[in-house]
């Protein structure tokens, strides 16, 4: 065969990868000692809880749609939705249907979406706009004219959604889908709005003596092998693979001035944290 | 303060994210499309050697076309190998790396339909695997496709380095696993796994077939698929082994699919 790429035109590294292969260690490893550009540092993106704050309809959301507006002249976000009890319902029927964890997640999209939409229309008047995953490039446009635009959370896996370790339900839901967003354009902050103070050591809505957990690293988390957790545990796994991402926070968005407050940098609800300082810190 | 309006369901005022929960919902899948076999055409290791590797392997497809159903997923190969070197000296995250690279697969994959055109094959996007393959199939002789999966921006950084982790490899098979496919075939220019790369160490053993978790304890190197595909068989519900066959070989492919023993085939 004739060489594939002339190689002058090439970095090391780059010469390296046209001839070498994507299962080799070392060149994986090479690959970690180039630049993290951060796309668009100055951006927040916060997730809004499905069945936390969405499903509870005009009296858990427009305090927090007043608050994003509230916002908007000083913090730009990107907003995305959670899916909840239409979710949890469709998940049902599918899995009794026989249907695959893919087929769950192209469902579970559409819920995300419809809140999505709702949210859109409530800050219609504001000039903020909603954006599918197809139109993500106008994203940092849309952030610097309006201050804010909308997506719905899920991420856009489809049919592709890969099985869980357990269960039927896709892993990687609408938690994962913004926190990767985060991570993709080197957020500021990764902010879920949910209707709890933040973590407890058991679901606080089943187990009101639990321990409030204000803050904890990633790693100590794990290790607690919690039953139930705030996010969904692909955030943590992948949060240990972050190269922007260092913490993620969770507020309550029943009690008003929180999500203000995680904006301007208070340590509000609770954090997450990677403890790790090697070479990606 | 009112509460949530629920929709009543199973999983009502659920934490999905309970392990008792998850584990509740543990049940039989369907087979959406059992007939179905997914093809996977390297990149790097068929397409980007031209006519005398492509075509000989279509003409093998398009004879097969009557007994086997057979969409067709397809690699990026060393335009992606270009861009993502490109992209990682400018400091590119993961997630825009993987939309980069996908361009390249969709770009071979669009060559292979052009290619069986006349046959009746069509490219699918994405969207339209989701929304029209049986349709695809019930009208037209197969179906070419992207095998790098649609993750886009939403691409997870890998453990080790910035390289996106799930390739054409990782997106065909999930193509096959989401739709219960009958098998999952990668097409290399390998006979299939050695105990070295063959290339570099001829005294290599060959292996017919090996379980995914042993394929991993043995910590080779390199492979031939990629190592995402392994953690994806071990959490297989329907489509549990993938075979990869040498595409330069006449006969591996008509061979693999009438289910005979030929390259190797990892299982869960």
């Amino acid at each position: 065969m004739p060489q594939p790429v002339e190689n002058a035109m090439l970095t090391d590294l780059g010469k390296r990868l046209v001839s070498g292969s994507l299962s080799d260690e070392s060149l994986m490893r090479a690959t970690e000692n180039t630049p993290n550009l951060a796309l668009v540092p100055w951006a927040n993106v916060v997730k809004i809880g499905g069945q936390s704050i969405m499903d509870r309809g005009r009296a858990g959301l427009m305090p927090v749609v007043q608050e994003i507006v509230a916002n908007l002249p000083r913090h730009k976000m990107i907003l995305g939705t959670g899916a909840g009890t239409r979710a949890r319902h469709i998940y049902s029927l599918a899995i009794d249907l026989g249907l695959p964890v893919g087929v769950l997640t192209v469902l579970g999209t559409a819920v995300a979406w419809q809140n999505a939409q709702m949210l859109q229309y409530l800050l219609a008047s504001h000039g903020i706009a909603f954006l599918e995953p197809e139109g993500f490039a106008s994203v940092p446009h849309y952030l610097m004219e309006r201050g804010a635009v909308i997506c719905q959370g899920m991420p856009p896996y489809k049919l592709w959604e890969q099985n869980p370790d357990i269960g039927r339900i896709p892993p990687q839901r609408t938690d994962t889908g913004c926190f990767l967003i985060a991570e993709v354009f080197g957020a500021r902050k990764m902010i879920f709005v949910k209707d709890e103070d933040g973590l407890y050591s058991a679901d606080p809505k089943k187990h009101p003596h639990a321990e409030f957990i204000p803050r904890i690293s990633v790693q100590a988390l794990l290790q607690r092998d919690l039953d139930d957790l705030i996010v969904e545990r692909a955030v943590l796994q992948i949060m240990l693979n972050a190269r922007h991402i260092r913490e993620i926070q969770f507020v309550n968005g029943l009690k008003p001035g929180q999500l203000t407050a995680a904006l301007d940098g208070e340590p509000v609800g609770t954090i997450i944290y990677n403890a790790e300082t090697g070479a990606r810190a | 303060m009112t509460g949530a309006e629920h929709v009543v369901s199973k999983l009502m005022r659920e934490s999905l994210i309970d392990r008792r929960v998850i584990a509740g919902t543990e049940a039989p899948v369907r087979r959406i499309l059992p007939q179905l076999n997914v093809i996977q055409i390297g990149g790097q290791s068929i397409m980007d050697r031209g006519r005398h590797a492509v075509l000989p392997l279509l003409d093998e497809i398009l004879a097969n076309q009557a007994e086997h159903t057979q969409v067709i997923g397809v690699g990026p190969g060393v335009r992606a190998r270009h861009i993502l070197s490109v992209g990682l000296d400018l400091g590119l995250p993961t997630g825009a790396l993987a939309t980069l690279a996908a361009k390249s697969a969709a770009q071979n994959a669009y060559m292979v339909s052009c290619l069986l055109a006349a046959h009746g094959f069509v490219y699918l996007e994405a969207p339209f695997i989701v929304q029209l393959l049986p349709a695809m199939l019930a009208a037209a002789r197969g179906a070419v496709f992207n095998g790098v999966p649609p993750y886009d921006l939403w691409e997870h950084p890998p453990a080790l380095g910035k390289i996106p982790p799930h390739g054409s490899d990782a997106g065909s098979y999930l193509v096959g696993e989401v739709f219960g496919a009958r098998s999952v075939i990668l097409i290399k220019d390998v006979d299939g796994l050695y105990t070295a790369d063959p290339k570099h160490h001829p005294d290599a053993g060959f292996i017919p077939e090996i379980s995914a978790a042993d394929l991993l304890a043995l910590r080779l190197p390199t492979l031939p698929v990629e190592p995402v595909i392994l953690d994806l068989l071990i959490r297989s519900r329907l489509v549990t082994s993938v075979r990869i066959i040498n595409g330069l070989g006449p006969g591996n492919l008509t061979k693999a699919l009438a289910g005979d023993p030929v390259g190797t085939l990892i299982h869960r």
